[in-house]
């Protein structure tokens, strides 16, 4: 069986609600269903066949072709199966998801990832603002999982991110890792200012220092890190591009809260 | 490790001949014990080896050096060869090379017995926390894979103090404990197995000490190549055997007198004249079939220098049965 396979039409007039189109929300629905979803957000109702050429019958792995920015919530809440993008998508990519798979090919608007408990998103280009962070409604940013982005990241990545792995390969915006509780954000690349702002704990991993260090972080100087090891065999493993090492400038912080998160430098 | 009796030399004699005389039966000999079972001369001496249930686990010890993380490894294993007075038995399994460990160093596997899970629980996080998170630059993981777990950071993470920060990653959680020298790294939990055995052994006869203490030498380095076993007394060896109970009140244990070579002219002895020097091999596993092939091996290694050596014979200690359901019969083993 062939993925079931959404191929936009043409560009959408309004922005599209797509979070109905999950492989849990599709199971054992006929292809004349699937076509009658509305997934419009304005007056004018909308629906996939309105939108959307289907193709392929498997719904455990669901495909969307030609997508662009305002195509949101993709993914939103996926408790199953795989999602691939080819093109852009728009906010809330992936949104308070628990478990499977999501790969964009393109760039993703704000809030990919946020509040998402686990499984895994990997996107190609850029993310929007809040991407990890939190999605509105809810306390705490994502509680789980791994998010990476392989552009540059928006400002607040992972805004009262709870746990899990955030890995940005091209940069991020300001407050990264804002007010952030626990888990870990590696971002490589230029970083904007004020990161860590309010950090209670957690660890954010940068490979080079910003050029704005927040004065309530406390230097503990360059030291060997062991679970550093521990996480660059992860990537060893899964993602043979990146590297961590074992060294790095610890900075201790933010003391303007908990105080007991830290910025890792990569030595 | 508490024997009775082990292994019989003679069936129909001692205690049990009188015994069945005062009844006015005629002890038979027990089956098989003629049957003459030789390797290479060395007479296996158709018994078994009774063990026992116990609990264990398994940890990965690592360091910066290989060195080092047997330092940890070996203070961890101290004082734990029997759970009559240690209340664990340990050893270290095998060493463990960088691309064998999560953290890319050298490592240590070690195995942990006890009779209880809340006394191998305590056994623990007593060895870890004193023994190992106080080594230079170690670090510890689970190295058993289980639904029934052991704490292991989760209660060592309280010497941080507030301090420390959990990870998780490839969803295992692990531990940052700051100490003097960095941080010490140190596993959630590790993997608990009920399916444990303790006590496996083999008693070795021979004409000389020197014989007997060469011959198990062999066999304890052979048995260290075979996974999911130690050899939890000092240098894989027990030259004190011992029976259940003891003609002074409150002694649980005292010296396995037929086995004794200095009391084959008092006691009911289970030795020929001629044997000097008797040294057992206990035997701890994950596994009851780890324990068997372990046996095996040490079997094939003891007697690898034949009779001319000096060894006599192979036996194995036991309960009559009573004790627990793990019965190595020596003639299945070395089949």
């Amino acid at each position: 069986m062939s993925a079931l396979t959404f191929e936009l039409r043409t560009e959408p007039a309004q922005r599209l609600d797509l979070s109905p189109l999950t492989p849990a929300g599709l199971a054992g629905m006929k292809p004349r269903n699937i076509q009658a979803i509305a997934i419009g957000t304005s007056r004018q109702a909308l629906t996939v066949g309105d939108v959307f050429k289907l193709k392929g019958t498997d719904v455990a792995k669901l495909r969307f072709v030609g997508t662009d920015a305002r195509c949101d919530f993709i993914g939103q809440g996926l408790t199953e199966g795989e999602i691939t993008v080819d093109g852009d998508a728009g906010a809330y990519l992936g949104s308070k998801m628990r478990v499977g798979k999501i790969a964009v090919s393109g760039s993703v608007g704000p809030f990919a990832g946020a509040s998402m408990r686990g499984g895994r998103i990997d996107i190609a280009r850029n993310a929007g603002a809040n991407a990890g962070g939190m999605a509105v409604g809810e306390a705490h940013g994502m509680r789980g999982g791994r998010l990476s982005i392989g552009g540059k990241a928006g400002a607040l990545l992972g805004e009262r991110m709870r746990r899990g792995l955030i890995i940005g390969r091209g940069g991020a915006g300001d407050y990264a890792a804002a007010r952030m509780i626990a888990g870990t954000i590696l971002v490589k690349g230029r970083i904007g200012r004020w990161a860590g702002y309010g950090l209670r704990r957690g660890s954010l991993i940068l490979d080079k220092e910003p050029k704005e260090l927040l004065p309530t972080f406390g230097d503990c100087g360059t030291l060997d890190f062991n679970w550093l090891r521990l996480l660059d065999l992860q990537f060893k493993a899964n993602d043979s591009r990146f590297r961590v090492g074992y060294r790095a400038r610890r900075l201790i912080g933010d003391m303007a809260v908990l105080g007991k998160g830290e910025m890792l430098i990569l030595a | 490790m508490v024997r009775p009796h082990g292994g019989v030399l003679e069936g129909g004699q001692g205690r049990r001949a009188e015994r069945a005389s005062a009844r006015g039966q005629v002890a038979r000999p027990r089956t098989g014990v003629m049957s003459k079972l030789k390797i290479k001369g060395v007479e296996i001496i158709e018994t078994f080896a009774e063990a026992f249930p116990m609990v264990g686990t398994r940890i990965i010890i690592t360091a910066p050096t290989q060195k080092w993380a047997l330092i940890a490894a070996q203070t961890m294993t101290g004082f734990a060869t029997s759970v009559i007075a240690c209340g664990a038995e340990a050893g270290i399994e095998r060493l463990l090379t960088p691309d064998e460990t999560l953290d890319g160093r050298p490592g240590v596997a070690v195995l942990l017995f006890a009779m209880e899970t809340g006394k191998l629980q305590t056994q623990l996080r007593n060895r870890v926390g004193q023994c190992v998170l106080t080594s230079p630059g170690s670090a510890c993981f689970a190295g058993l894979e289980d639904e029934k777990k052991l704490k292991l950071g989760a209660s060592l993470r309280f010497f941080g103090d507030g301090w420390q920060m959990s990870k998780v990653i490839g969803g295992r959680r692990f531990w940052r404990i700051p100490v003097m020298d960095g941080e010490f790294v140190c596993e959630q939990t590790t993997g608990l197995t009920k399916k444990a055995v303790g006590g496996g052994n083999l008693l070795v006869l021979g004409r000389s000490h020197r014989a007997v203490l060469s011959a198990c030498e062999r066999a304890v380095k052979a048995i260290g190549e075979v996974p999911e076993v130690i050899t939890p007394f000092p240098g894989g060896i027990v030259r004190s055997g011992s029976k259940v109970g003891s003609k002074y009140k409150g002694q649980i244990a005292s010296t396995n007198d037929a086995y004794c070579p200095t009391l084959k002219g008092a006691v009911n002895t289970a030795l020929p004249l001629n044997v000097e020097a008797v040294m057992e091999i206990v035997i701890d596993g994950l596994t009851a079939p780890a324990i068997a092939l372990a046996m095996r091996v040490g079997i094939y290694a003891i007697a690898k220098g034949g009779a001319s050596e000096g060894i006599t014979h192979i036996t194995a200690g036991n309960y009559g049965g009573n004790l627990g359901p793990h019965h190595f019969h020596l003639k299945e083993i070395i089949a």
